[in-house]
């Protein structure tokens, strides 16, 4: 009997990763140029890069929803209580800690669930959420650079992916416009997340690379420190501003507790090689 | 066990990148190294450390709690909840929110002040906390810096948070006293910004490190010239708050 539900468990997990919709663009190998000049995190520098698939878009909340239906994954939000959220009126880099928030409620009950959103990228899920579901889906997260060449989109430019002028920004990425965060701005039509795709691509079919949601790298930086265990995100999301944060580009990158779980924080995975 | 194999994994990866950190700590100089980090350095209230740092303790080494229960928060004396306070952020902190290490740091003014809980924030209970007892607040990190002959970057960011003008001539004593410490320029700028002081709001160096096309990496730079108005204006703002 126990064999029986084990097989079916199994047989139940495989035909569910299979439905996963995820797309992917195939990014040749060569060498590539990352980095920028005189930046002490992201130093300008060429790497040799080998061929890697990475997905078109940051993991949906569909997505994920998949993989805890399948098995019945309890985020670090949902545990602990612990995720941290936003709503208008807060000051620049404060967030307020909602017990309340998880995936489905990214920014706690009181402000809404994701039922019309599953086409949103999931967030308020920490960086040990994420590996359980790479775990999963038989997936990982992209390395810094692989990261980086894909959000250049193969070009060594400026710091977008278009070159040096930032005002393009509002074609390509959910980002804040306000001057502060006392006040919500939609006037890009979202004040949280966007459905992805909601903006225009970069020139390889990459969605959402800035802006959105902050999207988690694997890997460490020669700056982290030696005592305590940090993790990084890339590429910024709705709550950046150009006057606060500012990472919406191909060359910052962050830092994060790899218990902490925002709403502002997602990812976007690359395949295994088989 | 989970977490211990995500730490070895995430180590490792850090390894891989080993390479590296020779070209990032050439790229500044020692003195910009030296400054960045007495820039970042806390100062360590007295108050009952032996007893807060016990309490801390304990919550660190379960990586899944950040803060106190209440009944232990509520237990600590004022003091005591003081230096819980200055050693100890009990909330996460966002992403993006680090200071990026820039070049000849200890020549530039900054727009902002560093994290001094990298990675972490105050909640909710510990700003209101803050704000409470504001007087409180201003008399220990006095009295602390008197001893210390410093102002670390958590008394700054306290200061900050609690909109403490009445402590701008001391601010200004303490940087006369060696020049140094460029973030306490920060700081009384930040004092200005709080109260909306027309004299600064309307200048040339809120433009620049405030205006619609700054960011909170933006700087200008140290010298005479900029010093001489940052304290004289600081100096007036405060004359005018004291009259009301």
């Amino acid at each position: 009997m126990r064999q029986v539900l084990i097989f079916l468990l199994t047989s139940m997990q495989v035909s569910l990763y299979a439905q996963l919709n995820l797309n992917y663009v195939a990014v040749p190998a060569g060498v590539y140029t990352v980095g920028e000049k005189d930046h002490l995190k992201n130093p300008l520098r060429k790497v040799n890069m080998a061929a890697f698939n990475i997905a078109v878009t940051e993991l949906t909340n569909a997505d994920f929803e998949k993989f805890v239906h399948a098995t019945g994954y309890k985020t670090d939000a949902e545990r602990l209580g612990n995720a941290m959220v936003f709503e208008p009126g807060l000051k620049e880099f404060r967030w307020i800690n909602d017990s309340t928030a998880y995936w489905r409620y990214p920014n706690g009950i009181s402000r809404g669930g994701i039922l019309d959103k599953m086409n949103h990228p999931v967030t308020t899920i920490s960086y040990r959420d994420i590996q359980a579901y790479c775990s999963w889906a038989k997936v990982r997260l992209p390395t810094f650079e692989e990261w980086e060449i894909a959000s250049r989109a193969g070009d060594a430019a400026e710091q977008y992916f278009w070159g040096a002028d930032k005002t393009q920004i509002v074609k390509y990425a959910n980002v804040w416009h306000g001057k502060d965060h006392l006040k919500a701005d939609q006037s890009d039509g979202f004040m949280y997340t966007a459905p992805v795709k909601s903006f225009l691509p970069n020139k390889w079919g990459l969605y959402d690379m800035y802006g959105n949601v902050f999207e988690f790298c694997q890997g460490g930086l020669p700056s982290d420190p030696k005592e305590r265990v940090i993790v990084h995100a890339r590429g910024g999301s709705w709550w950046c501003s150009k006057n606060s944060c500012n990472y919406f580009n191909s060359v910052d990158i962050g830092n994060i507790n790899p218990r902490a779980s925002f709403s502002n924080q997602g990812f976007r995975v690359v395949q295994l090689k088989h | 066990m989970k977490y211990k194999l995500l730490t070895i994994a995430l180590l490792f990866c850090s390894s891989l990148f080993a390479q590296e950190s020779a070209d990032y700590n050439q790229k500044q100089s020692k003195e910009s190294l030296a400054y960045h980090e007495a820039r970042t350095k806390i100062s360590v209230p007295p108050y009952g450390i032996v007893k807060v740092r016990a309490k801390i303790a304990k919550i660190t080494s379960d990586t899944e709690n950040l803060k106190l229960s209440a009944k232990e928060y509520l237990s600590l004396s004022l003091k005591e909840k003081f230096t819980y306070c200055m050693i100890h952020a009990e909330d996460y902190d966002q992403n993006c929110d680090p200071v990026l290490p820039v070049i000849d740091e200890e020549k530039k003014i900054m727009a902002s002040l560093e994290n001094p809980f990298p990675e972490f924030a105050w909640s909710e209970r510990q700003t209101a906390f803050l704000n409470k007892n504001r007087d409180s607040v201003m008399a220990l990190v006095k009295a602390s810096v008197l001893r210390s002959k410093r102002m670390g970057l958590n008394y700054k960011l306290a200061i900050n948070e609690i909109n403490g003008w009445e402590m701008i001539p001391f601010i200004i004593q303490t940087f006369k006293a060696d020049h140094k410490d460029l973030d306490l320029l920060t700081l009384l700028m930040k004092l200005m910004i709080n109260n909306n002081y027309a004299p600064f709001m309307q200048s040339e160096t809120h433009r620049k490190l405030y205006g619609n096309e700054a960011n909170d990496r933006s700087y200008i730079k140290f010298n005479k010239a900029n010093e001489d108005l940052m304290l004289s204006r600081a100096n007036d703002f405060y004359l005018k708050m004291k009259k009301g």
